[in-house]
């Protein structure tokens, strides 16, 4: 049941890839940053009025691009293969439709506003401010997203026999440990100038409030551990410390700063209702541009511009647009025809597909809410890898729990080759190691296997940092009127922000091209 | 939480392929991951469908519904199919499936193996016996055609073969008498070599 989660794979799936980039920057100076951000928006290009747009996927970015451009004036059409928006920003509730392939899912959850699972993104952090300023702009409301719980549970069959410790015990003994260890054993002739014996002071003294250690530098306990009861009738009674060498047993201490990294650190947000809050608010004001249940079939580029075939009810129909923005994932678009350059279409089978996978069940009961756990997330060393409380219909009855979702592919694969019900089971079989009991507040369930769904087949793109240097350059460039698009052409894949940050990468783009022609015609 | 678990059984019969008001886009599916005029997507491991002899198609979809093929769970490609191959079944459109795939554009694919012709044709003889000397197919004899397909595809069933992931099954007859063959290339030179000379067949 074991398995390691590198820190690498951790940090991969979490998208914690990169700080801002060239592409973000000259988006932001080209005006794309939505209102909240910027002053004014651009103003209109004559030239774009009279261009035609043609954006292949109604996901993320591809929305994003529509309605910038629409915004422009240009002739803006999406054209999108499944029957809904949206792409990966997938929001479950009572009657939805999960088109996986091979396994067909109905979403049985109660109809209630609280009843609700994001199958794809669930969070915002404060930086996103494209997509905080798109909801902004789009009327979608936010509330608060608890990420990081420090009274949720950490399990690991490593340590104390698989028996689940709080978050916050595993944290503050394990840091107790190591502070009076570390102050223990260092000594003042281990430093060099220019470290002075005040400096060597002033860092045993750091290492103490690392470690919550007494004023002798020895770990006693903390209440950052939480204390052995909350009875304000008595004096307050510290729990006795977890032994350390046990704690260090558990991978749990890789995944321990979660809540810290840039992308998961507190506040977070997410969409009242679910987070298709987002898609919906775009499609308020372009849903007419999009038509659904459009799978493209063929891609040429001309001399100028670009032709695609797609399939509608049955017919191939085919259509030219001066540019096209393509958001099909790229494992798929190596299934497609086309005329691109070989060195171009070679990087789309050059970058993994991600196999992520969640598990969202309807419990009768927010049992987790009687542990004194509201919101966050517990973690398991097993397969499903956390539980999800929700944060928001606190109090109320009934609650909708993340009870999988795993960043390593082949847990990813093993959950996905059963069919649905198994997997629940399977989910339930772990979930018992973290609060006993489980299966039986269980009503009903979904699953979702995204590198089986369709018109997906794949999360976020796992490019690393080879890859990066050898085709995203490559594929970030236009090829004629050509662009390829989407959070798989960003250094923040596997985030919403990374898919406007491309989308506003390709409009910068176009717009320059389309003014640099302008200033050339009026040279001649 | 047995209800519950029948309930997801009833779920996943549900018949959501079939939409007559939508029936044209009805085989889109399979274009999804086989590429566009099933020409196959190396991408995710999907092979070529189009130009395949319907009577395969059918045997295959069928054994795949029924687990005689993809059951094994490390066989990842076939493992996915299989309910996919249900799903057909069930909702009755399995020949309709076959008829689409052979409604399609064939298109010869891009030769993705390397190996030494020169032995792969020696090497072929064992093939030809049934798969026919220009790798065209022998209907009676159920063997399906081996030229224009998707090479790298060839390679992993020959691989499984191999490994017991497909032809273990004792209901896959056919499976079982190409496993045998398939013992007989030594190692993944040999496979190459054979399919660099499949490759040059027409």
């Amino acid at each position: 049941m074991n398995r390691t989660v590198t820190r690498r794979d951790f940090l991969h799936a979490a998208g914690s890839l990169g700080g801002s980039t060239a592409v973000y920057r000259a988006a932001m100076g080209l005006g794309l940053m939505p209102v909240a951000a910027r002053a004014a928006h651009p103003a209109l290009t004559i030239a774009g009025r009279s261009r035609k747009v043609l954006i292949l996927g109604a996901g993320i970015s591809g929305l994003t691009a529509a309605y910038e451009l629409n915004k422009k004036g240009y002739a803006v059409q999406v054209l999108e293969a499944s029957f809904r928006a949206g792409g990966r920003n997938m929001t479950v509730r009572h009657g939805s439709r999960i088109d996986e392939t091979g396994y067909p899912q109905v979403c049985n959850f109660d109809d209630d506003p609280d009843l609700y699972f994001n199958c794809g993104p669930a969070r915002i952090p404060g930086h996103h401010v494209n997509l905080l300023g798109y909801c902004k702009e789009l009327g979608v409301e936010l509330e608060p997203f608890i990420n990081d719980n420090r009274n949720a549970w950490v399990q690991d069959d490593a340590m104390f026999g698989g028996k689940p410790i709080r978050a916050r015990e595993y944290m503050a003994d394990s840091r107790g440990f190591v502070a009076e260890l570390v102050s223990k054993s260092m000594k003042p002739d281990q430093f060099n100038a220019p470290m002075t014996t005040e400096d060597y002071d002033r860092l045993r003294e750091y290492v103490k409030y690392l470690g919550t250690l007494d004023p002798n530098f020895k770990y006693v306990g903390t209440s950052n551990a939480g204390l052995a009861v909350h009875d304000y009738t008595s004096p307050e009674a510290l729990k006795t410390p977890l032994d350390g060498r046990e704690l260090l047993k558990s991978k749990f201490m890789a995944i321990m700063s979660f809540g810290e990294t840039d992308d998961q650190a507190a506040m977070m947000m997410e969409p009242v209702g679910g987070m298709d809050r987002v898609v919906a608010g775009f499609l308020r004001k372009i849903g007419h541009l999009v038509q659904l249940e459009s799978q493209v079939q063929r891609i040429r580029v001309l001399p100028k511009g670009v032709e695609v075939t797609y399939r509608h009810d049955g017919e191939y129909v085919t259509t030219k647009a001066d540019y096209v923005l393509n958001c099909i994932p790229m494992h798929l678009l190596a299934g497609i025809e086309h005329n691109f350059p070989a060195d171009y279409a070679a990087g789309f089978t050059a970058i993994p597909r991600g196999k992520l996978f969640k598990i969202g069940l309807q419990m009768k009961e927010r049992f987790w809410e009687s542990e004194g756990i509201f919101g966050g997330i517990s973690w398991t060393m097993q397969d499903i890898q956390q539980l999800w409380y929700p944060a928001h219909g606190i109090h109320r009855q009934k609650g909708v729990i993340l009870a999988a979702y795993t960043f390593d592919p082949a847990a990813g694969e093993k959950f996905a080759r059963l069919p649905p019900a198994e997997r629940i089971k399977l989910a339930i079989a772990q979930g018992e190691k973290i609060h006993p009991g489980y299966g039986s507040h269980v009503e009903t369930g979904v699953t979702v296997a995204w590198h089986q769904m369709n018109h997906m087949l794949g999360c976020a793109a796992q490019w690393d940092e080879a890859m990066y240097k050898q085709w995203f350059n490559k594929l970030q460039a236009p090829v004629g009127g050509h662009y390829l698009m989407g959070d798989q052409v960003s250094y923040h894949p596997g985030w919403q922000e990374g898919a406007m940050a491309s989308a506003h990468h390709a409009i910068a783009d176009i717009e320059a091209r389309i003014a640099a022609a302008g200033t050339q015609v009026a040279r001649s | 939480m047995k209800k519950f678990l029948a309930a997801c059984a009833v779920i996943v019969t549900l018949s959501l392929l079939v939409d007559p008001a939508r029936a044209g886009n009805q085989f889109d599916y399979c274009l999804l991951c086989h590429g566009a005029n099933a020409n196959g997507n190396y991408g995710i491991r999907a092979p070529k469908l189009s130009g395949v002899e319907p009577w395969y198609l059918a045997r295959q979809l069928d054994n795949f519904a029924s687990g005689a093929r993809g059951a094994p769970a490390e066989d990842d490609g076939g493992h996915e199919m299989g309910p996919v191959g249900m799903r057909l079944q069930q909702e009755n459109i399995r020949d309709a499936a076959v008829q689409f795939i052979g409604s399609l554009d064939s298109r010869r694919p891009s030769p993705t193996v390397k190996g030494s012709v020169a032995h792969g044709r020696q090497l072929y003889a064992a093939c030809a016996a049934c798969h026919g000397a220009k790798g065209e197919g022998n209907a009676t004899l159920q063997a399906p055609a081996l030229a224009a397909r998707s090479d790298w595809y060839l390679a992993t069933q020959l691989a499984n073969y191999k490994k017991g992931l497909r032809g273990a099954d004792e209901r896959d007859t056919y499976g079982a008498q190409m496993r045998a063959v398939a013992a007989t290339l030594a190692d993944d030179q040999a496979v190459n070599d054979v399919l660099a000379y499949i490759n040059t067949l027409k």
